[in-house]
């Protein structure tokens, strides 16, 4: 790790500290991301190994944030765990506070449509790559994505160590993780979710992106819970089979479905048809990512720039 | 998540087949292609390809030594082991075995494989063996491999008959698994090597398909056409070794390679015939039909010069060469 020079801590992802630095060699300006090896008997964790090794492997596509390599550091003369840095390309901000500085900025206003279009087109791409290689993210939001404003490039960060390095409920910094882009499935104790998950939250982070502000803001289960309802309207067995039987389902107060123009009045038409479709009640009516390329919303975007 | 070699990346057929080719040269040893292992290098990975042979013989699943070897290769091209002690060629087969295991999500551990007598070595120093394996492999334990893409190329031949699919792939296989002995091998491409399997298993089942699937393999865009006729020039003459035996009674004479010449020149031209390509791709045909005997030769002298203790492969290779010319009845002559 002399390799690097730390310069700060520019946060506390779900699975431990990241810091911004720099090669000393090169100049080249990384994110170490610092992990902890839970090692067990049977010497490096299996799981530790094949998620690693997948990230590696998924982050050669465009629309995912870089790998740049690994390194393990021994500790075991201080706590006793070796310690892993996974070392990333540096990307200076992410959707969360790119979309801030369009809320609370000098200039507030909305985000350019094109713009809009564009990012989401490049998270449909990236979800899309991990979807084909059977990874779910599960936990896409905006402080996720990592954008750089000048390229105009948003990749997927945050990936595929859901298994290796058990998902906590609070993060280091006892900042509650959030609910807002969580799937109806999951938040009602679905075990067998799947792809639709990303979905939704894809749907969720499309939204906030038109309206500057997030869709769903609940602040327990519970509460996100209604915030859905409220808007979608309380699911029925109609709409999404086998939905009263999941584990945590108890009898709401029953909501019609609201007009989503209302919510998102920045969208045209098409922009909310695609929306509806990421939000679809039952996971397997839930738009792919794949499909969701060929949707009409982007029908103006310059595909051959991605 | 488990490791499954023909689908490294766990993915919806085609969708992944760009990223194959494009990400598979991470996952080759680094040899410089100028140079050539020494002697004590290549006794160091016989003997470590025997270890891991030895213990993952209880498994009775030939991609786990595969996949065993191919991380010995990539750690030992990015670490050569200079020293002598025997304990570290141990170590290195034992942690590469224990990796592979634990990708390919076998529920076995290391102590499954350690009552073996003569291994006994802490966790904790095998543990750092590993690390230090991850660490020159940058973690890619994904591998890819030839299996990766054996699927892939079959999809060019347009099969209609799923047993003869079978028969090609069962076939291709065995010559892949042969081939990861024959160090030369190392610096070819996976994707190259499945391919040259591939021919070399059609050319024997099926020879009068041969011509199209050679087509079919050299028009894909992602194939190096110099690279694909060097590499299955080898495999050629890996896939003949295991019929070693069956001619060994048949011939005894050491001059036949000029009358080899005259039969590759001659069926070339039938190739070219059958298969009524344009002159420019027949003369390309030729030249792969040619260049065996031009190439064996070169790899002859470069054996010699640098495998002496090799030159015993040579004999028996030329008798078996020999053998499908001599003898019509046989079913597997090349050109039938």
């Amino acid at each position: 790790m002399e390799k690097y020079e730390k310069l700060e801590k520019v946060g506390e992802g779900t699975y431990g500290k990241v810091y911004k630095a720099k090669d000393k060699e090169t100049g080249q300006l990384v994110a170490l991301k610092k992990t902890r090896l839970e090692m067990d008997e049977e010497g490096v964790p299996p799981t530790a190994l094949r998620e690693v090794s997948l990230l590696q492997m998924l982050s050669q596509s465009l629309y995912i944030v870089r790998l740049l390599c690994v390194e393990h550091v021994d500790s075991k003369k201080e706590h006793g765990k070796p310690l892993l840095y996974l070392v990333f390309e540096y990307i200076d901000t992410d959707l969360k506070k790119f979309i801030d500085t369009y809320r609370k900025g000098p200039n507030p206003g909305p985000l350019p449509p094109s713009l809009v279009q564009s990012f989401l087109y490049q998270l449909c791409k990236g979800v899309a790559h991990c979807h084909s290689h059977g990874v779910l993210h599960r936990d896409l939001k905006p402080q996720n994505l990592l954008v750089d404003k000048e390229k105009g490039i948003l990749k997927i960060a945050d990936l595929g160590l859901g298994r290796a390095f058990t998902v906590p409920l609070k993060s280091y910094t006892h900042e509650i993780v959030t609910l807002w882009y969580r799937a109806p499935e999951v938040l009602l104790g679905s075990s067998h979710y799947s792809t639709g998950v990303d979905m939704w939250s894809v749907g969720c982070i499309f939204a906030e992106m038109a309206r500057r502000q997030a869709l769903f803001p609940g602040d327990s289960e519970f509460q996100q819970l209604l915030h859905i309802f409220r808007m979608m309207g309380t699911p029925t067995e109609k709409q999404w089979p086998g939905v009263s039987s999941l584990q945590d389902w108890h009898v709401y107060p029953h909501w019609e479905p609201q007009n989503l123009a209302r919510a998102v009045p920045a969208l045209e038409p098409d922009g909310l048809d695609l929306l509806s479709k990421m939000l679809k009640y039952d996971p397997a009516e839930r738009i792919s990512a794949k499909a969701a390329l060929d949707h009409p919303f982007f029908d103006s975007l310059d595909k051959s720039q991605f | 998540m488990e490791l499954d070699l023909e689908n490294p990346l766990l993915s919806t057929f085609h969708d992944s087949i760009p990223s194959l080719f494009l990400i598979e040269s991470d996952h080759m040893p680094s040899l410089p292609q100028s140079l050539k292992p020494t002697e004590f290098g290549l006794s160091i990975r016989r003997e470590a390809m025997s270890l891991i042979l030895h213990l993952s013989s209880n498994f009775n699943d030939p991609f786990l030594p595969y996949l065993s070897v191919n991380y010995l290769d990539r750690f030992l091209s990015a670490q050569p082991i200079t020293q002598v002690k025997p304990w570290v060629v141990k170590l290195t087969a034992i942690s590469c075995v224990c990796l592979a295991l634990k990708m390919k999500e076998t529920g076995y551990s290391v102590s499954d494989i350690q009552n073996d007598e003569g291994f006994i070595f802490d966790m904790e120093t095998i543990e750092r063996m590993e690390l230090l394996i991850l660490g020159a492999l940058q973690w890619r334990m994904r591998s890819i491999t030839p299996f990766s893409f054996i699927n892939f190329f079959i999809s060019l031949f347009k099969f209609k008959d799923p047993p003869l699919v079978q028969a090609l792939k069962a076939r291709a296989t065995e010559i892949i698994f042969k081939a990861q002995n024959d160090i030369r091998l190392l610096e070819f491409r996976p994707s190259i090597i499945a391919a040259s399997a591939l021919l070399s298993a059609s050319h024997e089942l099926f020879p009068l398909q041969f011509p199209c699937f050679r087509k079919a393999i050299s028009s894909c865009s992602y194939v190096n056409e110099e690279n694909l006729v060097n590499c299955w020039n080898l495999m050629q003459e890996i896939a003949m070794d295991g019929y070693e035996s069956v001619w060994e009674g048949v011939s005894s004479s050491n001059t036949p390679v000029n009358v080899l010449d005259i039969q590759f020149c001659s069926s070339s031209t039938t190739t070219i015939s059958d298969s009524g390509k344009t002159k420019n791709t027949s003369s390309e045909a030729a030249a792969m039909a040619v260049a065996p005997v031009r190439l064996e030769r070169d790899q002859k002298r470069t054996k010699i010069g640098c495998f002496p203790n090799d030159n015993s492969l040579l004999l028996p290779r030329i008798k078996q060469e020999k053998g499908p010319l001599e003898e019509k009845s046989v079913p597997r002559a090349i050109y039938s």
